[in-house]
């Protein structure tokens, strides 16, 4: 996880996550450049400042007496009354010890083995209750000792880890340095035992026998890069001495306090601080004047009714508030919905991205969470964790039974698929942040075309854009498994009922696609499509398409093309809507705000960059399944023509499906087919068969689309096909195809 | 699955239960043992937590929904919307703890009067810990006579002996039963959104108290 996260200084240290954390919460210094020496005094300064802290503060404070004679006895003894007198405050802290320690007790009981240790449990006691005398205007929540856990405990594994590497050199040189451990006491860094220490120290001296000097010599170059970079950050002989041995057992507690303090103030101006999400105080610079749990709460729905409308949709609809699932997520970010280990891979992604505000001071927002990449990694991976779960949660028909979902997080996740998949989604969630007043995300400035465009599952049901690069198998998936709950349940209604909740909007529009095929106004979307990819197109033309679904749509399309299957038999039935909201979202696309009635989340939310992609999908659908009729239906759609009820029937589900599951660049490709297919395709209306033929061209293509352009191929069998022909070759046969099938049919 | 669950054939009546009281008195425990009958240390409950149990009682199959609350949250616009749309909503208190109790009239009984959506919801007072009869504080008497004060069920139970904890939800249960209006919510099968309030249909008669 590390290494894909991460900037050189993290990778600086990737062996030694606490201080990769030390660094990314602004601790130590993070520039590549910054010398050992330069961590060291960053170090032992920060050490001072806890140690002298907690002089003041626990041991001043437990003995009131002595601090300052000049006390008045009037205020200052043990009767009285005014909480601001020494007395007051011992008690006070007396009330705080106790609750902090109900609360530590329980802390990992499961691991108990190292965090209800005597000696751990009163690091955490005393860090905590520093913390909160410190910063009385919170005081101690519970959740707060869950956000310190693992950062004492990444500490500790990194100590662990530092003593084996002593061990592994200690026998690398036994040999050599016999006889030559002459400083037995040389190193202080830790208690771990002193003869490893001793070789530890002699390592150095590997070439030479002046082990004594300072590890800078050059013997230590005879190391490889990483151990002696341990070497050099544990020796005791390098800047501020003992105090600025950076893995050390000794200061483990100021350490960890210093990460805490820095997590809990966003060090530096950052904007994620996360006391905040323990007060109730309204939030500040934000316009929602909420508070920040909830604002932060609601910038996660925010964002998820972006990239997967029809969840959104749904939670609303069964009423589920945000907060009452966030609520936790956030507080201890994530702590209890993973395993210890998992969730230091979220908070190894969550620190390494930037906590300052990366929008203008002055421009209004929102959502303060979105203003910044670590809290825009926290709302992307809050969404991605629901689209985890969406068939599941779309299923649910009460408030109950998706909150019993939301709160009970499967621990079996695919943790490195759920960061990629947040991390696809962090752009987006930025874009969203900074253009929270606006409605369209201009292209994510950020990586989230990067990453593969996975077919995010977000979308998949919503009409926006999710659906595109989703995998055929996923919506069979889907479909499967819808259709054996349906059956189980009531039927279809429950079916029809959820869908219609996300896409019921869209249901007239595929009737209109049917009908609307014919008429061809096609040519000026298909125009519309064709020049937007391209326009798009920030890396190759295929992949521009695709690439803007990863970016926008591409975060949900993986998730969807999970759960996709199960639902493509949903969709099938839904097609009929589906297709509609495809179509929707075509016309909504070239006319954004004409569509909105059908999909006004949709088209709120869509920027116009995912507008593109979802009439690339559109355009796709409708082409696999009636070819040139597709592109006739999107004007069809424009133009809203009534026939809806004229539902192209399986072709038209088929070919929502399809439109689902492809990507934007699947439309120029799509329209390479509608031109291979336009011979064929004459049978658009034709059959059930045609139409699944169609589809499963589509489907091909679509696969074939993704692949191509990115990699990403899901369903590589059709993909083979037009995967070869080049990004540009394909576009421009596609124009010309697509032209000339508008022709024909018109 | 669930959802195939949670369809109406399964149950006749869906009630939201509210479990509030102060930190540590043991709401999170008791449900355990009331859903699982099982009982362990648990981690102090962040925001809200809930869980789901069938159970037949009166004759009639009963889908519970039960929110375990967060007894330090103190963040009224959060803790607010828990209370809507509860039939039943249970004061928990240890009896070791004497401001556990001081704080029901304190804060909970305030706290269900502001928020509370449905008058006619009924009220139930739990004196959880009874194990530890050597440190207990807070007499019997006391608890009855504050549940006669605010119209509410009462019992003493323990959720590490088990004693009562079936009796709790069982008398809440058979309550809200007997209340036409609390009934009329419940039967949503029909409901999916247990937060959206139908208009009181029928004022019930039949007054919370014991």
């Amino acid at each position: 996880m590390s290494e894909s996260s991460i900037e050189p200084p993290l990778r600086r240290f990737s062996n030694l996550r606490s201080v990769r954390w030390r660094v990314d919460l602004g601790i130590l210094p993070c520039s590549d450049s910054s010398s050992i020496d330069d961590l060291r005094r960053a170090a032992a300064d920060s050490r001072r400042r806890y140690a002298s802290l907690r002089r003041r503060l626990l041991i001043d404070s437990h003995l009131p007496a002595d601090e300052n004679v000049s006390s008045d006895l009037v205020i200052d003894n043990p009767l009285s009354q005014n909480p601001d007198s020494k007395w007051g405050r011992l008690f006070r802290n007396a009330e705080l010890e106790k609750v902090v320690d109900e609360d530590l007790s329980r802390l990992y009981p499961e691991d108990g083995s190292y965090f209800q240790t005597p000696a751990c449990q009163a690091m955490l006691r005393r860090i905590l209750l520093l913390w909160c005398i410190r910063h009385p205007e919170y005081g101690y929540r519970q959740g707060m000792h869950e956000l310190l856990a693992p950062l004492v405990y990444v500490l500790h594994v990194d100590l662990d880890h530092l003593s084996r590497v002593r061990k592994l050199h200690e026998d690398c040189f036994i040999d050599v340095f016999d006889g030559n451990n002459s400083f037995p006491d040389v190193d202080l860094i830790s208690n771990y035992r002193f003869q490893k220490t001793n070789k530890w120290d002699s390592v150095p001296g590997k070439g030479n026998d002046s082990h004594e000097s300072t590890p800078k010599t050059s013997s230590i170059d005879d190391l490889d890069p990483e151990t002696k970079e341990i070497f050099l950050l544990s020796d005791p002989y390098g800047a501020e001495g003992e105090l600025g041995i950076i893995l050390s057992e000794r200061f483990m507690e100021h350490d960890a306090y210093s990460k805490f303090d820095a997590l809990m103030n966003g060090a530096n101006d950052g904007v994620i601080s996360m006391a905040e999400f323990f007060s109730p105080a309204l939030s500040i610079g934000s316009s929602s004047g909420l508070p920040p749990i909830i604002e932060a709460s609601s910038a996660l729905y925010h964002l998820l009714s972006v990239v997967d409308s029809s969840l959104h949709s749904h939670f609303v609809e069964l009423g589920v508030e945000p907060q009452y699932f966030a609520l936790r997520w956030l507080r201890v970010l994530f702590g209890r919905e993973f395993a210890l280990d998992d969730l230091l891979l979220v908070w190894d992604e969550l620190f390494a991205s930037s906590n300052h505000m990366c929008i203008e001071s002055n421009t209004e927002y929102s959502f303060k969470l979105l203003c910044s990449g670590r809290g825009a990694f926290i709302a992307a991976l809050a969404v991605s964790m629901l689209l985890h779960l969406r068939s599941s949660l779309l299923a649910t028909e009460n408030a109950t039974s998706c909150l019993q979902r939301l709160l009970n997080f499967p621990q079996n996740v695919d943790m490195k698929k759920l960061i990629e998949k947040a991390k696809a989604l962090q752009g987006l969630a930025l874009d969203v942040g900074c253009s929270s007043t606006s409605s369209h995300f201009s292209i994510s400035k950020n990586n989230l075309a990067v990453r593969r465009g996975y077919s995010l599952p977000t979308g998949s049901a919503s009409p926006k854009s999710p659906n595109h690069s989703l995998p055929d198998s996923y919506w069979e998936e889907r479909w499967r498994v819808l259709h054996k709950e349906e059956a189980l349940k009531k039927g279809n209604k429950s079916l029809g009922e959820r869908f219609n909740l996300s896409r019921t909007e869209s249901d007239p529009s595929p009737a209109k696609n049917a009908q609307t095929k014919a008429r061809a106004p096609s040519a000026t979307v298909r125009r519309r499509l064709f020049d937007d990819s391209p326009k798009d197109t920030r890396k190759s033309d295929a992949d521009d398409g695709r690439s803007r679904c990863d970016e926008n749509p591409a975060a949900p399309i993986e998730s969807v093309s999970l759960s996709n299957k199960a639902d493509r038999e949903k969709q099938f039935e839904e097609e009929g809507s589906s297709s509609g909201e495809n179509s929707s979202v075509l016309s909504a696309t070239l006319s954004h705000d004409e569509s909105i009635g059908n999909d006004p989340e949709n088209e709120s939310e869509k920027s116009s960059v995912t507008s593109n992609s979802f009439i690339g999908d559109n355009d796709e659908e409708s082409c696999s399944q009636e070819f040139i009729i597709s592109q006739a239906v999107q004007e069809a759609e424009a133009a809203s023509s009534s026939a809806k009820a004229e539902r192209a029937g399986s072709l038209l589900e088929k070919s929502a499906s399809l439109k689902e599951k492809k990507p934007l660049s699947s439309k120029l490709q799509w329209l390479w087919k509608f031109g291979r297919a336009s011979g064929e395709a004459n049978t658009e209306k034709g059959g059930a068969e045609d139409s699944e033929k169609q589809s499963s061209v589509n489907n091909g293509k679509d696969s074939s689309c993704c692949s191509a352009p990115n990699g990403t191929c899901n369903s590589c069998e059709a993909t083979s096909r037009r995967v070869d022909v080049g990004d540009t070759k394909v576009m421009g046969t596609l124009k010309n195809l697509g032209q000339s099938m508008l022709e024909n049919i018109q | 699955m669930d959802s195939a669950s949670s369809s109406q054939p399964e149950f006749d009546y869906l009630f939201k239960l509210l479990l509030i009281g102060d930190s540590g008195v043991g709401k999170s425990s008791l449900l355990l043992r009331f859903t699982s009958d099982s009982f362990e240390d648990l981690s102090p409950t962040i925001g809200v937590d809930f869980k789901v149990k069938m159970v037949n009682i009166g004759g009639k199959k009963l889908k519970l929904a039960i929110w375990d609350t967060a007894g330090q949250e103190r963040f009224r616009t959060l803790t607010s919307s828990y209370y809507r749309g509860a039939q039943g909503i249970i004061m928990v208190y240890d009896v070791t703890r004497r401001d556990t109790f001081t704080n029901l009239s304190d804060v909970w009984a305030k706290e269900i009067d502001l928020y509370s959506t449905n008058q006619d919801c009924i009220k139930m007072l739990v004196g959880n810990k009874v194990d530890k009869e050597s440190e207990r504080v807070v007499t019997k008497k006391e608890g009855i006579d504050f549940a006669r004060e605010y119209g509410c069920l009462f019992l003493e139970c323990s959720a590490k002996t088990r004693v009562n904890v079936e009796q709790c939800f069982e008398e809440l249960v058979l309550k809200i039963l007997e209340t036409p209006s609390l009934l009329a919510e419940g039967s949503s099968g029909i409901k999916k959104n247990i937060f959206k309030q139908k208009p009181p249909e029928a004022d019930a008669s039949t007054s919370s108290c014991c």
